[in-house]
């Protein structure tokens, strides 16, 4: 069999599991499931500026949690919306969020970058927390009507049934992640990779980087409100400590981490790996901080490039044993 | 005993004889919890539960276990447990034609709001818990009420306090709320104010600012507007949670010349307030909720806690102990506490099993006896018996809960703290204090219900032609 | 002094007094990051550390200065020893990886203290010789804050001494704006590091010895201080000391006077500073690393 055929039935494979998950697993794994969709595209948004684009941003949250706010929102002032409007409204949300700082923070980058992203992260935060009529404060958002997908006069799927909701998720999840696997691929995501690795080269060459920060940033802040509107509508809920808090920057800055920072797909395995150890530890422990806090140090501490790091490590050293002299290069 | 506090005393009785002793409702209850028929306690170890399993009554404690708030989850556990615990050893409750043990179950939310949805499902689809008991703070109990709506579980809110729990928008006919709740913890300082300490006049609220401290401000506002119009409201101010530095705060109300603080803050914001104020010379009283915490009082000692006025959901008129069962049950804890738990059970804080985990305690023991006398553990059954019915607590005190909105009646209790050698007014057997080094309980009036009736969201369908006793 | 007089001084006061502790945290976290380029996340962690130190060296020895000489001390020891086995060997692999395993260090801290003392709160008296309050002219203000500012501006003043005046200092500063440099001189700029970052924890470690007889000693202590002080680092420009200071000192103002006058905004105003101070100045006012 070629190479090709067993992608496709890889995938095929993939896809029929996708299909088949929530009467295999039942609903509460249906949920898990769900929830780690939610924070691998949340994580990938977060890796396209970090790991693309050489900028770290420790606000991505307000991002995430433009997203929910907007679709919370939306959904409880707007009778009747739809559902797809519902999660446009929370990515425009996002949007409009980047496209107003986008102008300040692609001039610069490194350290400034991340510490204005807290800073007006903070600001989101603390003003998510003090615009109580608007945003419920603490409490948040929560309680509004989840609306059916539907064609009219076709179709019309109930959204609260959880085996429903995660097709739903998951086509959507899954899109934006192979929209954005997708740019990576294009002429584009090279320039992307040029702005992180030599800036005045790319400029040399006739790209223009503001812009081209620019455009990353919005796919990122935008494919984030995604993440959080998607998120706002599984939990029926959009709060401050939920969606905006420092900690909710910090999640995807970990899963990359872990995961593998210089790999598209490396947030995506963080996010797996993250969830089956919180299954665990909220299963079989209370010391929750101690193993977290252990993991992220044994991470750094013994395989700093993330799982997906320590996989290529090991395979070139394998390689570099068993193969012959000179196989050792990368396969083309 | 000195002059004011013999006038209070006339007072209070004075205001017993207006508004009849509150005892009169106890013969009313449908049911009682019947201390002499409590198990031998002896062998409980909150350190090492008994647990069974198999085929049980499932209660999932949704609670933080971890995390710095990890003391809740420690202080609800012991309380549910010690119920359990009891009723086990007694042979377990007859359900659905057969007896079953309890299973107490822990949840750990973290505090977090996704962390609270997945637990709780957990608890539901995996677990198959039977109820779901919770938990601290308001906007999870949300999230555990929307699954045990979702799934058809019954779930107890036990001490989230918010009134919005169970408005229209978010009640479920599948949640009850067997605590007392924010507006009427409000009104009952207004009305302890206005209608029979009587003396001082100025308010200033200092809340923490989030629902749960504007609900309570609210409740304590239309409380003396209802009950005290001639006080004055000098100010309010609302810090947001997790406050470092209360000195500005309590600087500006220290220079608006008020004479009370009424205050919902939970620790650390309480602790850290009491004792800021007591450094910056401000003896001002606080009226609260959540200032009885031991540690904390020992921390500013009996001055500094001395006139501090307390409302409680667990608390009885005049003396504590009224009755031997009374007296035996609070041994049996009190005994345990001191010869046999380790850390973290054997601090002060669980010395009496009174206060609040007197309250989860009974409370408990009242989902029991509804599982008990609905014979099942099907949610529609418990629903059927937990709907007008009425409870008796260890205490003498009766919860009744209110059908339209799934809220408890009862009367509730302000107590004000006074050094040790006054205390034995309320800690009525010996050595007649509850703590050496610290002002405590002392002179504890009773507000009736009637004053001081559930909030009753009247856009609810349910609740559209009810008075607010729930007729 | 009138009565309303009085007020306004007694606030200015406690914004001093809350700036100063807040720049005895800052101070340590900015030295960290000028040098080594790490944003310490369980900086906060190793305050905290430092109050439970003290609750134990004050249940052990009843005296608050014995505590307030140990506890920094202690809790600067385990600092070091974070830098020496965790943070030099993963400095190769670059910042973001540092600032991860600070994360994992500041969550191992806080299972640490849950394990040792409970997760109840702990009790820590102000020592008998500050207590009270000084009357002075109309002002009635507690003598222990007023010993915080004082202990504050003579640890800046040390601080500053060794850091102007000193050979080692001179170093310090030296591999704060340029540590390859320094170490190309031929200077143990390991051994530099391990000693900066010691010091920076002790310096956390003084607050939180400072901190506790006000502030309650639980295990989210860390969490309530942590934000504040890098809201000032960052304020402040990153790897400056005067920046922090100056900028403690002003947030410390703006609560006071925030609570006194717009008690509404007083807590979006110290995050709408640094958001208005870093659009202006991305690297902060005194930054200029990047």
């Amino acid at each position: 069999m070629t190479r090709r055929a067993v992608r496709w039935l890889a995938g095929v494979a993939a896809l029929a599991v996708l299909l088949a998950y929530p009467s295999l697993f039942g609903i509460y794994f249906t949920n898990s499931f769900v929830t780690f969709g939610i924070f691998a595209l949340y994580a990938v948004s977060f890796n396209l500026l970090l790991g693309f684009t050489g900028l770290l941003s420790f606000g991505h949250a307000m991002f995430f949690g433009a997203g929910g706010y907007g679709t919370a929102l939306a959904l409880t002032h707007l009778k009747g919306l739809p559902l797809l409007p519902a999660l446009a409204l929370g990515v425009a949300a996002a949007l409009a969020l980047g496209v107003l700082l986008a102008p300040l923070m692609v001039r610069i980058s490194g350290t400034a970058f991340a510490m204005l992203h807290l800073a007006f992260g903070q600001l989101m935060y603390v003003l998510a927390l003090k615009l109580r009529t608007i945003t419920g404060g603490e409490d948040g958002i929560g309680g509004f009507p989840i609306p059916p997908f539907s064609v009219p006069g076709v179709l019309s799927v109930d959204m609260k049934t959880p085996a429903n909701f995660y097709y739903f998720a998951v086509a959507v999840l899954g899109f934006s992640v192979f929209a954005l696997w997708f740019v990576t691929k294009t002429p584009f995501g090279c320039v992307m990779v040029g702005v992180r690795d030599n800036p005045n080269r790319v400029a040399y060459l006739g790209f223009r980087v503001p812009h081209t920060k620019a455009v990353v940033y919005l796919l990122a802040a935008g494919s984030a409100g995604v993440a959080g509107s998607v998120f706002a509508m599984f939990q029926n809920l959009v709060s401050a400590d939920g969606a905006l808090h420092v900690f909710v920057s910090f999640a995807p800055v970990q899963l990359t981490m872990i995961g593998g920072v210089g790999s598209f797909f490396g947030p995506i395995l963080g996010s797996a790996i993250f969830g089956v150890i919180s299954e665990l530890t909220s299963r079989y422990t209370e010391r929750v901080e101690l193993v977290s806090g252990a993991i992220l140090i044994l991470v750094i501490m013994y395989a700093p490039l993330g799982v997906i790091g320590m996989w290529h490590a090991a395979r070139a050293r394998a390689r570099a044993r068993f193969a012959p002299r000179g196989a050792a290069e990368p396969a083309r | 005993m000195n002059l004011p506090r013999q006038a209070l005393t006339l007072v209070v009785l004075a205001s017993l004889l207006l508004f009849g002793v509150a005892d009169a409702q106890a013969a009313q209850a449908k049911a009682a919890f019947d201390p002499d028929k409590m198990a031998d306690m002896s062998d409980f170890d909150p350190n090492k539960p008994v647990i069974p399993t198999g085929d049980t009554i499932k209660i999932a404690v949704v609670a933080s276990f971890s995390g710095p708030a990890a003391v809740v989850g420690q202080i609800y556990f012991i309380s549910v447990q010690w119920a359990a615990h009891d009723i086990n050893k007694r042979g377990g409750i007859m359900v659905d034609g057969k007896r079953k043990l309890v299973e107490v179950i822990k949840a750990n939310h973290a505090s977090q709001p996704a962390e609270t949805k997945k637990v709780a499902e957990r608890m539901v689809l995996q677990e198959k818990v039977n109820v779901l008991w919770g938990t601290d703070g308001s906007h999870l109990m949300k999230i555990i009420n929307q699954v045990a709506d979702k799934y058809k579980v019954i779930a107890q809110s036990a001490s989230a306090l918010s009134d919005e729990l169970y408005d229209t928008t978010n009640f479920s006919r599948y949640s009850f709320m067997s605590s007392f709740s924010t507006e009427q913890i409000g009104r009952a300082i207004g009305f302890y104010y206005g209608k029979i300490r009587k003396k001082e006049k100025k308010f200033y609220i200092l809340g923490q600012d989030y629902l749960f401290g504007h609900s309570l401000a609210d409740g304590f506002k239309k409380g003396l507007k209802e009950y005290y119009p001639e006080a004055t409201l000098l100010g309010e101010d609302y810090h947001p949670l997790f406050m470092k530095d209360f000195a500005p705060y309590l600087q500006k109300i220290k220079a608006s010349g008020a004479e009370v603080i009424f205050t919902g803050d939970w620790i650390p914001d309480a602790e850290n307030l009491l004792v800021q104020a007591r450094q910056m010379g401000i003896k001002l009283p606080f009226a609260n909720l959540f200032l009885d915490e031991p540690n904390m009082l020992h921390r500013v000692g009996v001055d500094g806690t001395t006139g501090l006025v307390h409302v409680s959901q667990y608390g009885a008129e005049g003396g504590a102990f009224k009755t031997p069962g009374q007296i035996k049950a609070y041994k049996a804890w009190n005994t345990l506490w001191k010869t046999k738990w380790g850390p973290p059970y054997n601090t002060r804080l669980y010395e009496h099993g009174t206060g609040n985990i007197g309250s989860y305690i009974q409370q408990t023991y009242w989902l029991l006896s509804v599982i008990e006398r609905a014979g099942s553990t099907d949610p529609e059954k418990i629903i059927k018996v937990w709907e007008n019915d009425s409870y008796q607590l260890l205490n003498g005190k009766v919860l009744t809960m209110r059908s339209c909105d799934h809220k408890a009646i009862q009367d509730l209790h302000v107590e004000e703290y006074v050094p040790p050698a006054k205390q034995r007014e309320s800690f009525n057997i010996p050595p007649y204090f509850w703590y050496e080094g610290t002002s405590s309980v002392g002179p504890s009036v009773a507000i009736p219900a009637r004053y001081v009736l559930p909030k009753m969201d009247k856009s609810l369908a349910r609740c559209k032609d009810k008075s607010e006793a729930g007729e | 002094m009138d009565p309303t007089t009085a007020m306004y001084v007694a606030q200015g006061l406690h914004g001093l007094a809350y700036g100063m502790l807040l720049f005895l945290v800052a101070s340590g976290l900015t030295m960290v990051f000028g040098m080594m380029g790490i944003l310490n996340i369980a900086h906060a962690s190793f305050f905290m550390l430092a109050a439970y130190f003290s609750y134990q060296v004050l249940a052990f020895t009843g005296s608050f200065w014995l505590a307030l000489l140990l506890a920094p001390v202690a809790a600067a020891l385990v600092g070091v020893l974070c830098e020496r086995f965790l943070l030099r060997r993963t400095h190769a692999f670059g910042h973001l990886g540092e600032l991860i395993l600070t994360v994992g260090i500041s969550l191992v801290i806080l299972e640490g203290v849950k394990v040792f003392w409970g997760t109840e709160s702990l009790p820590i008296h102000v020592p008998p010789l500050l207590e009270g309050r000084l009357a002075l002219g109309g002002l009635d203000y507690p003598i222990y804050r007023l010993f915080v500012i004082g202990l504050a501006l003579v640890v800046l003043g040390v601080l500053a001494a060794v850091l102007y005046t000193t050979r080692l200092g001179m170093v310090v500063r030296a591999a704060v704006s340029d540590a390859g440099m320094v170490n190309a001189l031929g200077i143990n700029v390991p051994l530099l590091f391990m000693f900066v970052f010691g010091m920076g924890t002790w310096l956390a470690g003084v607050a939180g010895v400072a901190i506790a007889p006000i502030l309650t000693v639980f295990p989210g202590l860390a969490d309530q201080m942590g934000m504040d002080a890098f809201v000032v680092v960052v304020t402040g420009g990153l790897g400056s000391l005067w920046g922090a200071f100056l900028v403690s000192l002003i947030l410390g103002e703006l609560n006071s006077y925030g609570v006194q006058f717009v008690s509404q905004l007083a807590p979006v105003l110290m995050f709408l500073f640094m958001a208005i101070v870093l659009a202006i100045k991305p690297m902060g006012l005194f930054g200029e690393r990047e």
